[in-house]
């Protein structure tokens, strides 16, 4: 009986504010969004490094005008150093071969390249990819060598921007989410008032403190799981039309978002904004108007 | 200003407006709390009642007030019930209480109707069931006739006289001269928050 009298009052109140329960849900949704990816990014570089890590060289290029025997005592160098778990030449045509197929859909920049521009080079697989910045500061000046980069290096940018997104997100994240907790509190003054001769009535009948307080700190809750709600469908969607539909070739270059990282967030989202909602809620009638 | 009521004694506040005879009524619901001094009611000491429990003190507690405060959306029976409702009394309860109260309080037969389909006297005689359901110790009455007529209030004095007699101490606050001189019961005259009167079987003076 109280329950079914609790639920139709927040429906209720829901209902009779509609429009502040809309700008409600949409600013919870907006915020929850944003803190969704940006814990996916958050776990993306972690998957990233993973990945990586076993698969990270560094690649020695050589002089374009080198001679065979320089070359081959170079990689007797790289060998006996004992930073290289493995060394593979990569002769001028390999290099070539290889810029053709990573640029197979652009032809005129294949056409525009010659054969003889690209330089030879050593594909180090490091034993610690650590000791790069050793191995480079060693061969760097060899001769013979004209240039090392360690693909870490180009993962950092990777990484930079990650972190650079990831944090924009969060930051969006905590604005929206200041946002949306005000709307809640003004929504609950709103709702408390326009429910006070009620709540007059039921404090001077006795009815316990909860029971005054049940039906907003509830309001508050259900627009939060319906932010989340729609949050979680946002990122959804994110993962079919933006990763895996339009941007497709540009997600290909990073390890894939699992479906499963998108699923765990429905709870963590759910969660959090409900007890957040609740706890503003409950504050708000607390301090702010007694109840 | 130093006061006992006895168990079951009706008891008049009167005073000139702005006396403090509503502030008794606050203080006596725990709405507000006094900065010094001691308020008892039955066992429990009102002034160092923990704010959590002020609702499980409020239940030995009815009140009435000038203007009803009914629930508009709810019949005179809703209205009633909602009392019972709000401190977790099952529904079987209300379904036997709530006509024994209604009769009681002579409205039978209109449990259904909303209050705006109540005459003012009716309305209140709402506020009064729903005062009484409980089987208060107490029932506090602020100014109880001062929207009614002169026949309807002596109609409400009289159920407020016979919830008297089964032993609920009553305690009311008015300006209503007639009303005070008809019922000859104890009156205490409060100005500027002292007591200047306080006789058994008082009229308004």
């Amino acid at each position: 009986m109280r329950a079914k009298y609790v639920m139709s009052e927040v429906f209720l109140g829901l209902w009779r504010n509609i429009s502040m329960t809309v700008a409600m849900i949409i600013t919870m949704a907006v915020s929850l969004t944003m803190l969704g990816a940006g814990l996916l990014l958050y776990n993306q570089v972690d998957v990233i490094e993973e990945y990586y890590q076993t698969n990270l060289e560094v690649v020695v290029y050589l002089d374009r005008d080198i001679d065979e025997a320089t070359t081959e005592q170079i990689r007797q160098e790289l060998e006996d150093s004992g930073y290289a778990a493995q060394v593979v030449y990569e002769s001028k045509a390999d290099a070539y071969e290889r810029f053709k197929d990573t640029f197979a859909e652009s032809e005129d920049l294949v056409a525009s390249v010659d054969e003889e521009v690209l330089p030879a080079a050593f594909r180090i697989k490091m034993n610690d990819i650590n000791e790069a910045p050793e191995l480079q500061a060693a061969f760097a000046e060899r001769e013979g060598v004209y240039q090392i980069t360690n693909q870490r290096d180009i993962l950092q940018q990777v990484f930079d921007i990650l972190g650079g997104a990831q944090r924009l997100t969060l930051i969006v994240a905590l604005v929206q989410g200041i946002a949306a907790l005000m709307l809640v509190a003004n929504t609950i003054q709103v709702a408390a008032y326009s429910r006070r001769r009620e709540v007059a009535i039921m404090k001077l009948v006795g009815a316990p403190n909860w029971f005054v307080q049940a039906p907003f700190v509830l309001e508050a809750v259900f627009a939060g799981v319906i932010g989340a709600i729609f949050a979680f469908a946002t990122l959804i969607a994110a993962k079919f039309l933006v990763i895996d539909g339009q941007f497709k070739d540009l997600f290909s270059l990073m390890p894939p978002i699992s479906m499963q990282s998108i699923l765990l967030l429905l709870p963590i989202l759910t969660g959090i904004s409900a007890v957040i909602s609740a706890i503003t809620a409950w504050i708000t009638l607390r301090f702010n108007i007694k109840v | 200003m130093n006061v006992f009521i006895d168990k079951g004694e009706f008891v008049f506040f009167i005073g000139p407006t702005g006396a403090g005879k509503s502030t008794i009524i606050k203080l006596l619901l725990r709405e507000e709390v006094p900065d010094k001094g001691k308020i008892t009611v039955g066992d429990t000491d009102v002034t160092r009642l923990r704010r959590w429990k002020t609702p499980a003190y409020r239940r030995s507690i009815g009140c009435v007030f000038q203007d009803f405060r009914l629930l508009p959306n709810r019949t005179a029976a809703e209205n009633v019930a909602f009392a019972l409702e709000v401190i977790g009394k099952p529904k079987s309860v209300a379904r036997r209480v709530v006509p024994e109260v209604l009769e009681l309080v002579g409205l039978g037969g209109k449990e259904h109707r909303y209050p705006h389909e109540l005459s003012g006297g009716e309305q209140q005689r709402v506020a009064v069931a729903r005062a009484f359901v409980n089987r208060p110790l107490l029932l506090l009455a602020d100014e109880p006739t001062g929207n009614l007529d002169p026949d309807t209030s002596i109609e409400i004095m009289r159920l407020l006289d016979r919830i008297s007699r089964t032993g609920t101490t009553i305690l009311m606050v008015t300006h209503d001269s007639n009303i005070v001189n008809q019922m000859r019961r104890r009156v205490i005259e409060i100005e500027n928050g002292q007591i200047v009167r306080d006789q058994a079987r008082g009229v308004y003076g």
